[in-house]
């Protein structure tokens, strides 16, 4: 035992340049190292042995009691709090990047399904030969060349993604060696062509990219994200009535397009909106040209005799006319040296009434020129015919208006010339016009946007349009459109296209704006069905003859879905309701 | 006195060992594998669970497949298609009814004669048909 003091302790000679070298900051730690180390000789050395093994016993518990501790309590959090431990897991059971659409039943329109990407590692490949033909046989759609690439390069790569199951389950009973699957999630439209314009499409990355997929690309990634279905305002059963409808005389009447929408008239809600000629949005690279164009939101008319409504609504709303105002359509009309006259010529003068049911462009004229710019300009401003119409679809598209409001061009606005209109800016009108005199956005959220709405015309208007409109059912141009039992009221719309320059006879287009039931007090439920054909080719291009009868079908059809009952229209024209 | 006891109980031994160290050391034994039992058992759990999430999960995939295949089957214009095909139509508005009008409709069949028209035929089939296969008897 050394009776050495070790308070005098000095490190060996030697030692000392080594540490003192390298760093004074590991000088530093080898004396405090020193100093630990001879506390129980010091302390024996000032004659307190015992304080010094207690006070060692002491410490040393005190560090192990701490390190059990924190032990403990790390253990603790970590059976408690830690990810997947507890039962509330962080992740929603069933998230998905994209919620599904469906419609307001629950029908579903979109969904996200795991694909998978085919890979080969060609140094695993035994056979090359074998398993070219084999894959080739599983595959068609694969490209020789890309397979022949991959099997005769040297590293791993894709040959072909987006398998749906059924094909990856084909590839895999191959049992070939090298073939590999990596998922993919991927948007899937299973009803194909169905509301293909108007629900769009979404990239592989789950962004919307058109249609609905783009304008509600929040929504639905939020509802994705809690594993909820996104519902539109939609009813399928409609729209495929509608479509089926739309395509048959489309075909019949050998037509470039044709729109067809069916609205809400209380709500705004869309029901249905089709677009034809349509594409599959799950092969999108081989629609035709124009097919994608949705010509609900997108395409612009010339509509014709369908905004003698709003001519005749202005009239009545600003109090210059009523429904017995007599106007004189006996001879053709002069604005200037512009002769303005009757398709169906009656040659006499007519009610305001009449001047609706025989859709006369002198009258509507009159009408017009008499109003005034501001006031037309207001009215037609309130309708939402000169902006794009409100909805949620980015693909609305702005109207092309008249740069003047001259006599001569109010004349043709009567009639539905010299402005450009998107259907679903026709739909927005109507609805309007019809429901009581409250101009609503469009939408296709399930249940509306609960918008206050603005109003345009008075109560009695809407009204009296609704009462025109089924006038002109019973015993006018719209004639076709009369669904047994339904009530439908409507005005047709027939225009010639600015083809060249002129207004050509030969491209027509025809349409037919509706309401059903167009009877019953303001805040009934009712209902609004658009349908335009454009250009067609075979037969009549009247409104009357090409879109009318759509109409009716459609009605015919769509109202026991919407819970519309049928009454046996009286055989006399309806009373006033004013 | 308490100062002795808690000497008494370090002082305890059997064989030279003391008792503490001895019920320390088992109590720790039983410990230890109390918490092995535990691990093992919550680790089978554990799998359990994550297989029945698979499990779930494939299921819940194979839904949505099948979902998707029904929306597909269920394509508004293939089964216009099918129902045209198999002679199908609209329902016309003289073939609808509700369930108020049945009483006011039943009077309409009777035109048809149906039953009205069987039953004389039947009557007079007897009557006239007795002669004759009297005559042939």
């Amino acid at each position: 035992m050394s009776v050495q003091d070790h308070r005098a302790f000095r490190p060996a000679p030697g030692a000392r340049p080594v540490s003192s070298a390298v760093s004074p900051w590991l000088r530093w730690l080898s004396e405090a190292v020193w100093f630990v180390e001879h506390a129980f000789e010091r302390a024996r050395a000032d004659a307190k042995p015992e304080e010094d093994t207690r006070v060692r016993i002491v410490v040393i518990q005190a560090v192990f009691i701490g390190i059990f501790v924190l032990l403990a309590a790390g253990a603790t959090r970590a059976a408690l709090l830690g990810p997947g431990g507890g039962i509330g897991s962080a992740t929603v059971a069933g998230a998905l990047q994209r919620a599904d659409l469906t419609d307001r039943n629950g029908a579903l329109l979109a969904t996200n399904i795991v694909h998978y990407g085919l890979y080969i590692d060609p140094t695993e490949v035994w056979d090359r030969e074998a398993a070219f033909t084999q894959i080739r046989r599983a595959l068609p759609q694969v490209s020789s060349t890309r397979l022949r690439r991959v099997l005769d390069g040297e590293r791993r790569l894709i040959v072909q993604p987006g398998l749906t199951p059924a094909e990856r389950q084909a590839v895999h009973a191959l049992a070939l060696g090298g073939l590999s699957f990596e998922p993919e999630d991927r948007r899937v439209y299973p009803l194909g062509t169905s509301a293909a314009h108007l629900l769009g499409t979404a990239d592989t990355g789950g962004q919307g990219v058109s249609g609905v997929e783009l304008a509600f690309n929040d929504a639905i990634r939020a509802a994705g994200a809690q594993g909820q279905d996104f519902a539109l305002s939609l009813d399928l059963r409609i729209q495929g009535v509608l479509e089926n409808e739309l395509a048959a005389a489309a075909d019949e009447a050998g037509a470039k397009g044709a729109v067809g929408v069916v609205a809400d008239a209380t709500t705004g809600e869309i029901l249905g909106m089709a677009s034809w000629p349509t594409y599959d949005p799950n092969d999108r690279g081989s629609a035709p040209e124009g097919a994608a164009l949705n010509r609900v939101t997108s395409a612009h008319y010339e509509m014709g005799s369908v905004f003698k409504t709003f001519t005749v609504a202005a009239a009545l709303d600003t109090g210059r006319a009523d429904l017995d105002t007599m106007i004189d359509a006996s001879e053709a009309y002069y604005i200037g040296n512009r002769r303005i006259s009757d398709f169906h010529a009656t040659n006499k003068i007519l009610s305001l009434e009449d001047v609706f049911i025989h859709s006369s462009n002198i009258g509507t004229s009159r009408l017009a020129v008499e109003m005034g710019a501001d006031t037309m300009r207001d009215y037609f401003q309130r309708l939402g015919l000169l902006d794009a119409a409100p909805i949620e679809l980015k693909e609305s598209a702005r109207p092309r208006r008249p740069r003047q409001w001259d006599d001569s061009t109010r004349a043709s606005l009567s009639f539905g010339y010299g402005i450009m209109i998107t259907p679903l800016q026709m739909t927005a009108a109507t609805v309007a016009l019809v429901n009581g005199g409250v101009y609503r956005p469009l939408t296709l959220r399930r249940g509306g946007t609960a918008a206050e709405g603005r109003r345009i015309v008075t109560a009695e208007t809407s009204a009296a349009i609704r009462q025109l409109m089924r006038a002109n059912v019973v015993r006018g141009s719209g004639r076709s459109a009369n669904a047994e039992g339904l009530r439908v009221g409507g005005k047709t719309g027939s225009a010639n296209k600015l083809v060249d320059g002129r207004y050509d006879a030969r491209h027509g287009v025809g349409s037919f704006a509706s309401v059903f039931p167009a009877d019953g007090p303001d805040d009934a439920r009712r209902y609004v069905v658009f349908v335009l054909v454009d250009e067609p080719s075979q037969g009549s291009r009247l409104g009357g003859t090409v879109a009318a009868p759509v109409v009716g079908r459609v009605i015919d059809r769509i109202a026991g879905f919407l819970g519309v009952q049928r009454r046996i229209d009286p055989p006399a024209p309806p009373e006033p309701a004013a | 006195m308490t100062r002795n006891a808690v000497q008494r109980l370090f002082e305890w031994k059997v064989r030279g060992i003391r008792w503490i160290e001895i019920i320390g050391v088992l109590l720790v034994a039983v410990m230890i594998l109390s918490v092995y039992v535990a691990k093992a058992a919550a680790a089978r759990e554990s799998a359990t669970i994550n297989q029945l999430e698979r499990q779930i999960a494939e299921t819940r995939q194979r839904v949505r497949l099948l979902r998707a295949e029904a929306a597909r089957l269920e394509q508004p214009a293939r089964l216009e298609v099918l129902s045209r095909g198999a002679g199908l139509a609209p329902v016309e508005m003289d073939q609808q009814a509700d369930g108020v009008a049945l009483s006011t409709l039943r009077p309409a069949p009777e035109p048809v004669l149906a039953p009205v028209e069987v039953a004389p035929v039947v009557v007079e089939t007897p009557a006239d048909a007795a002669p004759v296969g009297e005559g042939l008897r």
